[in-house]
């Protein structure tokens, strides 16, 4: 345990003493890494809140069945049982032509007298039915809404399928560009920390000769390097979580417009804990890779 | 030239610690280093390897601590065959084997006392016991009063004496020593000399690689002479002069 405490200091010792030794390509290495998981963690960011408002969206979806006028009491509370026997339906709840009538009245405001003068109530009556937790998607909405107008008795089915479609294909967009992005700008940012690695490794031969004269082994010799690699890419990932914050922070009043067009009125949310703890450890995983390939091909027997 | 030699004098008790069988070196196709070598050091014996530059010194110094491998014959040091050892058991022997450098091989950014305590580090000794061996050790160089400060703030016979202090810190069986003494004045030469062949009597096996015949003169022990990397003469230790 004690020989264990040794070592691990020893290594610590040793790393800390190499990024001190070499700091303008170590903090070259570190802005690198800071620069890529400040892009992805942006992507990322607009990616959670798109995802977020859908789910958001998701919990208030409906399906509307408008039902034909005349339709008979029995008819009606036939459909009804067929609806609620749908797969996905959660809840079903008829809206009268009356209730219609008043929801129009209290949703229109200064606009309630554009039915005054009818003689009867144009608004069909209809059925809302909620959708049980599985089935809020597009494809719950699409499967739902299919079945809905197969039935006799509804006269037009509405949903905002569309809307969601369309939101939905954005984010997945967004995603592919953020794993595009994220794969090119991560494999540059690996390149580069494998090549300060090697410098270092290439300043530090002697050392190494030294090392491997008094019997370090190949796990001691590399260790330090692995360890450097990864503390470059933790202080990379911290940093480019330290700018994402402070520019989500900041560009929110000056975005706030925009940002409402594609949130929705939802406010925007900065990563959640796992999606810190995520970017960072991206960067701890990039310098650890990094050093790890610098280090394939050995050292001097 | 005595192949298969055991123990020549009084220490060497038991299985030699370095042996070889028919060893040649060569870098190139029909270039040989050394040729045909066979020989045996024993347990606390401190023996002198000399001859002219390219006599095959280094190349002999550096089969036995593993930097090269034997292009024919076989080298067993301390029991393992050098020749076929893996990387990790390679770091296990140098653990065991302990070089001196002409050049001394020293980190200039590394304290004095840090540089002998690198043979302790990299085996995980504790850094406690590892500091009071480094102190110990540079007690007996002499050196204990300069242990916080750079190599290049020392002479260079108090470098080699850091250098031999890193060599002997983790107790090793064997010493090697490639022109120990190569930069230094005369006076410095006898001192140097004097702490390497003092390994020697505490039962550490010593191969000194020298071309500086006074050395030789003065010690009178075995030894073994290369010429174009042919073992050429194996003189025995002999009294030393009155």
């Amino acid at each position: 345990m004690t020989r264990l405490v040794a070592r691990l200091g020893y290594f610590a010792r040793t790393a800390l003493r190499g990024l001190a030794a070499s700091p303008i390509p170590s903090g070259v290495a570190v802005a690198t890494i800071a620069t890529t998981l400040l892009l992805v963690g942006a992507l990322a960011l607009l990616i959670g809140n798109m995802q977020g408002l859908l789910d958001r969206v998701a919990d208030d979806l409906r399906v509307t069945a408008y039902l034909a006028d005349g339709l008979s009491d029995a008819a009606r509370a036939t459909l009804i049982d067929r609806a609620r026997e749908l797969p996905g339906v959660e809840s079903v709840t008829l809206v009268t032509k009356e209730e219609a009538l008043r929801r129009f009245r209290a949703g229109a405001g200064g606009r309630s007298g554009l039915l005054e003068g009818l003689e009867e109530n144009p608004l069909p009556a209809s059925l809302e039915l909620g959708l049980a937790a599985p089935a809020r998607s597009a494809e719950g909405l699409r499967r739902t809404s299919a079945a809905l107008a197969a039935l006799p008795g509804v006269s037009q089915v509405a949903s905002s399928q569309d809307w969601v479609d369309g939101y939905v294909r954005a984010v997945d967009l967004l995603r592919a560009v953020g794993a595009v992005l994220g794969g090119v700008l991560g494999l540059a940012a690996l390149l580069i920390v494998a090549n300060t690695i090697r410098l270092a490794v290439y300043a530090r031969r002697d050392e190494l000769e030294i090392l491997a004269l008094v019997g370090a082994s190949r796990a001691v010799v590399g260790i330090p390097f692995l360890l450097e690699g990864a503390l470059q890419g933790t202080a990379g990932g911290a940093l480019a979580l330290g700018l994402l914050y402070g520019l989500f922070r900041l560009s929110l009043p000056a975005l706030g417009h925009e940002l409402e067009l594609v949130l929705g009125f939802a406010a925007p949310r900065f990563l959640p804990p796992l999606g810190m703890l995520a970017l960072v450890g991206a960067g701890t995983a990039l310098g650890l890779l990094g050093s790890l390939l610098s280090l394939v091909g050995g050292r001097p027997r | 030239m005595r192949a298969g030699r055991r123990t020549a004098e009084g220490p060497g008790t038991g299985e030699a610690p370095i042996r070889l069988y028919h060893v040649s070196k060569s870098y190139q196709a029909g270039a040989y280093a050394l040729r045909d070598v066979t020989l045996e050091v024993g347990k606390g014996e401190l023996v002198f390897l000399t001859g002219p530059s390219g006599a095959g010194k280094t190349s002999l110094l550096r089969l036995l601590f593993a930097a090269e491998r034997p292009s024919e014959g076989q080298i067993l040091v301390l029991g393992r065959h050098v020749g076929e050892l893996r990387a990790a058991a390679v770091a296990a022997l140098r653990r065991r084997v302990g070089v001196v450098f002409q050049d001394f091989k020293l980190l200039p950014r590394r304290t004095v006392e840090e540089n002998v305590r690198l043979a302790l580090d990299v085996a995980g000794t504790p850094p406690r016991e590892a500091r009071a061996r480094a102190f110990e050790m540079l007690k007996q160089v002499g050196l204990q009063h300069r242990r916080h400060q750079h190599p290049l703030a020392l002479s260079g016979g108090e470098q080699q004496r850091v250098a031999i202090a890193r060599a002997l810190v983790n107790e090793p069986e064997i010493l090697l020593a490639d022109e120990p003494t190569g930069n230094l004045d005369r006076d410095l030469t006898f001192e140097i000399m004097d702490l390497v062949a003092s390994a020697a009597t505490r039962g550490t096996t010593v191969l000194v690689a020298t071309h500086d015949r006074s050395l030789l003169e003065r010690y009178r022990r075995r030894t073994l002479r290369l010429e174009g990397g042919h073992l050429v003469q194996d003189l025995p230790a002999a009294r030393p002069r009155a």
